[in-house]
Formats: structure tokens, sequence, C-alpha cells
């Protein structure tokens, strides 16, 4: 069978078809912007949780854990860690550090003062009510 | 279609021959497979659950979606006219027909576009219920569609005008008819599919 | 060398070497300290190890991608270099700014070195692979910014290509796209909505322009093949590519608080995300069969067959693997995106920048191709990285699955650091691929230097 095959015509589909699903693109994203409200748990972010989402990202704890299962797959989920392990259990947990047992995984101390840990746990519980299609399957992340 | 008639090589013999630019075929091609899963994912999701798509799928307007489909049907007719006009070399006639196409698009957009407010107004959105997630991407998707190939035929229109398709030069027309039929097609999937089949 | 301006490509090309062999030697490391935890601890902890792994992978493919820009446009505009000058200059800025980002990495503690590059004025810092400065994001958009400036006006005074204008689409959305990374709103939601329009627009969006554009160059120019018919199937790869891809960035909007419905348009999208990378291996190996010249650099030409199937095998079939939500729902953040990770990056975007310097390198030094010894080596140097690069996502895609079965699936589901210690024989498997990772990379250094009384293979 023969058949045309243009440049031109190849060059207008791909020119025509980016701007065509961008445009879709942005229409998905603007309804998502209207509909994020009833997700995303705004209503519960404080003055605390954002300066606890600082404190999150000016310790680079993205390098080691995921958050809502983004990040580096060394250490543990903490999207749901409010949950699964409580804010006592996260705060002494994070002034214990490093264990020092040798061959384990180590996290570094921070140094945090009692109200930044104090910060930083109202950010790991605003992120775990993020309605979030109930990711993760269980508790363990 | 009446490419051996037009063979303007007559030494050459006549082979079946593609109407339309292979890259908008490979491009109807990955439409139709994204709109094709799309089906199977609605078709998939309705077989879960048939008892929550039910009453909401009759509370579609299936009056409007009908008109839509003569509408479509109709401008598909149309571009038939205007390739067959071009290929007996009176292209400027041909644009009239794509005029033609153009205005049964412009009503589908206008009723559909209906549709959206009634919905919209009716406190339906993607995230109210599978169903009006689908309904609403399916048709939205769709409804982008005959805006592209409005925009497609409206060029059409133009270079038609100019004279620019005849005998010789089908490539064009016929390219962006096979984009306009295509189009078409999907909706006669979409409407039965989505609209009247329960 | 045509054009005495591509000369500026050369030190582009040693910088993106020099660097690749810092993030594999990283790379190494954190393989390491998956299995021996404490190595290296408290001087270099796992965070600062990736943040120093990931950001070198970047640094060195844009240099790549700007020596390719600085090698390609002159010789398709026909024209020299708008300002050489201007190149050179941005080469030893751009440097700096990277060397002294990773300094600063190593040497400072994270926290300090936000308060004094301006993180308090405007936080941008902390998050996965936009962990840069301030003042490195700045320095990045200022750079790319003159670099644009410079290829543009030489693209404008001189012939127009489509691989040049699909290159130019390439690199102007990949500035373009980066802008997002200033945008950091404290709704951890919207944060990580917009994250993804750096990231995924770039590694599958407007990246896919560059890489199909350099593809093409180094296919007209090995094959002979006519240009008219590279560059139309150049132009239907990449409208697949990013009418596929650009939808598909919904395969990332599942479980971060987005509405649900992306998972079903991310999924049927992201499904068809294969297709054009399938396309691009069944169109590299057309060409190179239809070739009507045996071109002298054979390793240049395995190169670029290599990336066809790399990165269809990486970014097609290991996307697709955990791409449909409801597969995604069990492995999102497990070893199995790492895996997809680490083959995609290799074989998309490692291998095609390896291919235009495997292509250019020899030419930049004033010879059409290297000697046979050193071609010989260097395609060893093929064979040891990309068997090594399957290997490592083998074992990583093995633990991912174990990992998901012992902390996910099963009945009794296991803590995430006890299913560590279960799976940790892959991790070490995947340390020794590394290492052989690391043997063909000395190999690839090493044909650099091969000396056969300086004699060009010929065919």
């Amino acid at each position: 069978m023969s058949g045309t095959f243009t440049k031109a015509m190849a060059r207008n589909i791909f020119y025509g078809g980016t701007v065509f699903f961008f445009l879709l693109f942005l229409a998905l994203t603007f309804d998502t912007t209207n509909a994020l409200p009833k997700t995303d748990n705004r209503q519960n972010i404080t003055p605390a949780v954002a300066a606890g989402k600082h404190i999150w990202e000016t310790r680079n704890c993205i390098g080691c854990h995921t958050l809502l299962g983004e990040g580096a797959y060394y250490a543990p989920e903490l999207g749901n860690v409010y949950v699964r392990r409580g804010p006592e259990f996260i705060k002494a947990w994070i002034v214990s550090q490093p264990t020092g047992a040798p061959g384990r995984r180590q996290m570094p101390n921070f140094h945090l003062s009692d109200e930044e840990i104090d910060q930083l746990i109202a950010f790991l519980k605003y992120t775990s009510e993020i309605g979030n299609q109930n990711w993760p399957p269980n508790i363990e992340g | 279609m009446h490419a051996a008639k037009h063979t303007l090589s007559p030494s050459l013999p006549a082979e079946p021959r593609l109407a339309g630019d292979l890259a908008i075929w490979i491009f109807i091609l990955a439409e139709l497979l994204a709109f094709g899963l799309f089906f199977a994912a609605y078709a998939f999701a309705r077989a879960h659950d048939p008892a929550l798509f039910a009453p909401e799928q009759e509370a579609l307007n299936r009056n409007a979606g009908a008109i839509n489909t003569a509408l479509l049907l109709t401008a598909s007719y149309f571009v038939v006219r205007a390739v067959h006009a071009a290929e007996a070399g009176r292209g400027r006639q041909g644009a009239r027909w794509l005029l033609a196409a153009l205005g049964c698009a412009g009503g589908f957009v206008v009723i559909k576009l209906a549709e959206y407010v009634a919905a919209f107004n009716a406190g339906i959105s993607l995230s109210s219920s599978t169903f009006h997630m689908f309904y609403l991407s399916l048709t939205f998707f769709h409804f982008m569609h005959v805006l592209l190939g409005m925009v497609i035929l409206g060029a059409l229109w133009l270079n038609a005008r100019r004279g620019r398709y005849g005998p010789r030069d089908m490539n064009g027309i016929e390219s962006g008819a096979a984009y306009w039929h295509m189009v078409d097609l999907v909706w006669l999937v979409l409407f039965p599919l989505v609209y009247v089949i329960r | 060398m045509k054009y005495q301006s591509q000369a500026v490509a050369l030190p582009y090309f040693v910088a993106a070497i020099g660097l690749f062999v810092g993030q594999i030697l990283f790379g190494l490391v954190m393989g390491l300290q998956y299995v021996v935890g404490d190595f290296l601890f408290p001087e270099i902890p796992f965070n600062v190890a990736r943040m120093v792994h990931t950001n070198l992978l970047i640094v060195w493919l844009l240099f790549g991608f700007m020596g390719a820009a600085y090698y390609l446009v002159p010789e398709e505009s026909e024209t020299e270099l708008y300002c050489p000058r201007l190149a050179l200059a941005l080469f030893w800025v751009f440097l700096a700014a990277g060397a002294l980002t990773i300094l600063g990495y190593l040497l400072v503690d994270y926290a300090t070195l936000a308060k004094y590059t301006g993180n308090d004025v405007l936080a941008t810092m902390g998050r996965e692979f936009l962990e840069q400065p301030l003042l490195t994001k700045i320095g990045i958009v200022v750079v790319a910014l003159a670099f644009l400036f410079n290829i543009t006006m030489t693209v404008l005074k001189g012939r127009k290509t489509s691989i040049t204008v699909v290159l130019l689409l390439g690199l102007w959305g990949l500035a373009i796209f980066f802008l997002f990374s200033f945008y950091n709103p404290t709704n951890l939601v919207l944060d990580k909505f917009y994250w993804w329009w750096v990231v995924h627009l770039w590694v599958e969006g407007v990246w896919e322009l560059i890489m199909a554009a350099l593809l093409a160059f180094v296919l007209i120019k090995v094959t002979g093949v006519d240009r008219e018919v590279i560059d139309k199937w150049l132009y239907v790869i990449i409208a697949l590519a990013l009418v596929t891809g650009i939808i598909g960035t919904g395969h990332h909007y599942y479980w971060i608080g987005a509405p649900g419905y992306w998972q079903w348009w991310g999924s049927i999208f992201s499904a068809l995300e294969p297709i054009p990378f399938f396309a691009m291996t069944v169109f590299a190996f057309n060409m190179v069969n239809r070739r009507r010249r045996e071109h002298p650099n054979k390793a240049a030409v395995l190169w670029a067959l290599g990336t066809g199937v790399m990165a269809f095998l990486g970014a097609g079939v290991w996307g697709f693997l955990h791409t449909l939500a409801p597969v995604n729902y069990y492995t999102h953040g497990s070893q199995i995106t790492a895996a997809h990770g680490h083959m995609a990056f290799y074989g998309a975007y490692v291998m095609v920048v390896i291919t235009i310097i495997s292509y250019a390198m020899p030419i930049l030094r004033g010879r059409a191709c290297n000697s046979r010894k050193a071609q010989v080596l260097e395609m060893w140097s093929f064979w040891l990285m990309t068997i090594a690069m399957v290997f490592i996502t083998l074992f990583l895609t093995a633990a991912g699955i174990l990992q998901v079965w012992l902390q996910r699936i099963s009945d009794s589901p296991m803590p995430f650091m006890a299913v560590q210690g279960q799976v940790s024989l892959f991790y070490w498997l995947r340390e020794i691929s590394g290492v052989i990772f690391l043997i063909g990379l000395i190999a690839y250094l090493v044909s650099f230097f091969v000396k056969d009384g300086d004699k060009p293979a010929t065919t």
C-alpha cells in the first residue's frame, strides 16, 4: 500500500498534539486546584505546621525517608508515622539519635530544640491527615 | 477512493493508497488507543458497580446526546462531500461543504456546553462520583477533540478557499478529514456506552 | 570539526565525564550504606551521599546537554556559534557553582548551608532533587538563560533544521519548567503537585525532546540516511512522547492528596508511555539498517542503538511495570521505584549523552574516529556498564518485590527496617553490580587515552 508521509504533517501533529495535551493538563490542573481544599487538610496548616515543614526541609529528611511515598527509600515512610508511633515515641526517637549500633543504619542528631521537635511533629500530624486515597496499604508504610 | 481514476502517471499500476498522511494515521491510532483504554476502564468500573452507575446515567440528557450524534454524523457527511469536491477539482466548492461541517460542529459545541452548565449547576464534578468522573472525563476529552477538529476544519476551509486542494494535492484535506472522522467515530462509541447502554 | 566554535563543547564533555565518575563513586558509597549502615557515618550520612549522587547526575547531564548543543548547533545551523566566549565563560561559572554546591553539601551542615544561602528569604531547599541552595538555583537559571540566548541567536542567524528546533524547544522547556522549583508552598499537596512539574515534565517531557534531537543528529551523521526521513520520524516520536507523557504526569498524583480521578487519567496515559520509547528503538535500528555508509566510529553507533533499547527497557518496560494505579498502590515508594529510576536515567539520558560524546569527542580531538583499539575498549565499557545496570535493576526489582510482599501485602506486615534486613542479600548483589559498573566506567575513561600509533580505525 502506498501512502504519503510528509514532514510538514508530522511537525503540525507534534505542535498541535503538544498544545492540545498541555491545555488538557491545565484543565485538569484547574479542576484539581478547585478540588484540593477537600482533601489536602489545609484547614490544619498552623504556624507550627509551617515551621515544622521548614525544619523537615532544612534537615533534608527526604534524603533518607519517604513522605507520602516520595523521597529516598533508605528509612521508613513518615507520612503516617504520627499514626504509627505517636508523638511521644517520635520525640524520644529524634532525641536519642544516632543509636551508634554497629553496622546499623544511622540517623544523625539534628540538635533540635523541644519547640522545634514539636513543630516537626505538628507537620507530621498534618501530613498524616491528608486525604490521599488511603495510601499506604497498611500502617507499616 | 477514486485514486485509480486520478493516477497521474498511467504507466504505474494503481496500488491501494492510504488516504491521508501516515503521520496523521499514527496520531489517530494513538488517540484511538487512549480512548479505547478509557472506554475499557469505564466498562470495567461499571461492571463492578452497576447499581451506582444506573441512576446517574439515567439522569443524563439523552436527547441532547442524540442531537449531537446527528450533528457530528452530518458534519462527517459534509466533510466527505468536501473531499469529493476537491478530488473532482472543485476545491472551492469543497470550501462551502467544510463551512457547513463547521456549522454542525459548532452546534455540537453549543449543546455540549449547555449540558455542562446544567451538570455543574447540579453539583456534578469530576470528584462527585465514579460515574460522573467517567462522564465528564470522557465527554470533555472528546469535546476538546471536537474543538481541535474544528481548528483543523477551519484550516482546511481557509486552504480550500484559496484553491489549494485538488486531485494533485489531496494530502492535507484527506488527513484533516480522517481526523474528523475519528472524532465522529469516537462519539459513536461514547454516546451509546455512556448515555444509552444500561 | 566544521566550525571552530564547536570546540567549546570539549570542556563541557570533559566536565560531564568527570562529574559522572563522582556520581558513581557516591552511588557505591550509598550502596554500601544500604548493607553496612554506619559506613562513613557521621562524616557522610546517607542523605548527603544521596544528594550528591542525584545532584551530580543532574549537573553532569546538563553539562552533557549544553556541550551537545554547542557542538551540534553550529554544525546544523552552518554558522559559527553566536558567542563562543560566553559559552566558555558560562562553563567556568557553571562548574564553579556546581563544585561549590557539592562541596557545600559535603562540608557544611545542611541546615547551616540553608541559613547562609538565603533559604529563609525564599525556602526552596530540602525537596528531592531540588536540594540546591537558592543561590545555586538562581545560578542555574542565569546560566541556562545565557546559554539559551547564545544557542538561540546561533540558530536564528543560521540554517534552521528540525533538529535544532526540537533541541531548542527541549532546552527552553527545561529552563521554563525549572522555574517551578522556586515555588514551595507550605501546603504539602500543592508543593508535591508542582514539584512534579519540574521533575516529571523534565524527564518524561522536555528532556525527551533533547534526547530525540541528539539521537537524530548522531543517526544522520553515522548512517547517512536522508535527513528528511529522520526528521519526520523525529517529529512523530516526540509527538507521541508528549501526547502520552504530559497527562502521564498523573501517575505521580495517585497518593499525594490529589483527587482520585488522577488514578484513571494517569494509568491510561502512562500505559501508553512505552509506545514512543518503543518507536525510538525501532527507529534507531531501522535507520542503522538502512545506512548508506559505514561510519568508522562503531562505538558511537553502538551507544546510539543501546540508548534506544535501554531507554525502552528502563523507561518503557520498568515504568509500565508499576505505573497502573492498582499496582502502584503497593509498589509506590519501594525499591521498585529505585530500580526503574536507575535504568531509565541510565538508558535514556546517560546513554544519549555518552552517544553524542562518543561521536563528537574524536572529531573535537581532530580525527573522524578513535583507533580500533580505543573503540574496542569503549565497546567493552558499553557492555560492562550496560549489563551491570541491567543487574542493578534486576536486583533492586527483586528486593522491591520482596519488600512489597513482606511490608505491604502479607497478612502480618513487617516493619520497614525488619524488611530491609530480610532483603539485604539483594542489596549486596546490587553493590557488586555497582562495582562492575565502576570497572566499566574506568574502561570508558581509559579508552580516551588508548594510543594505537594514532592510527584511526579504517573500514
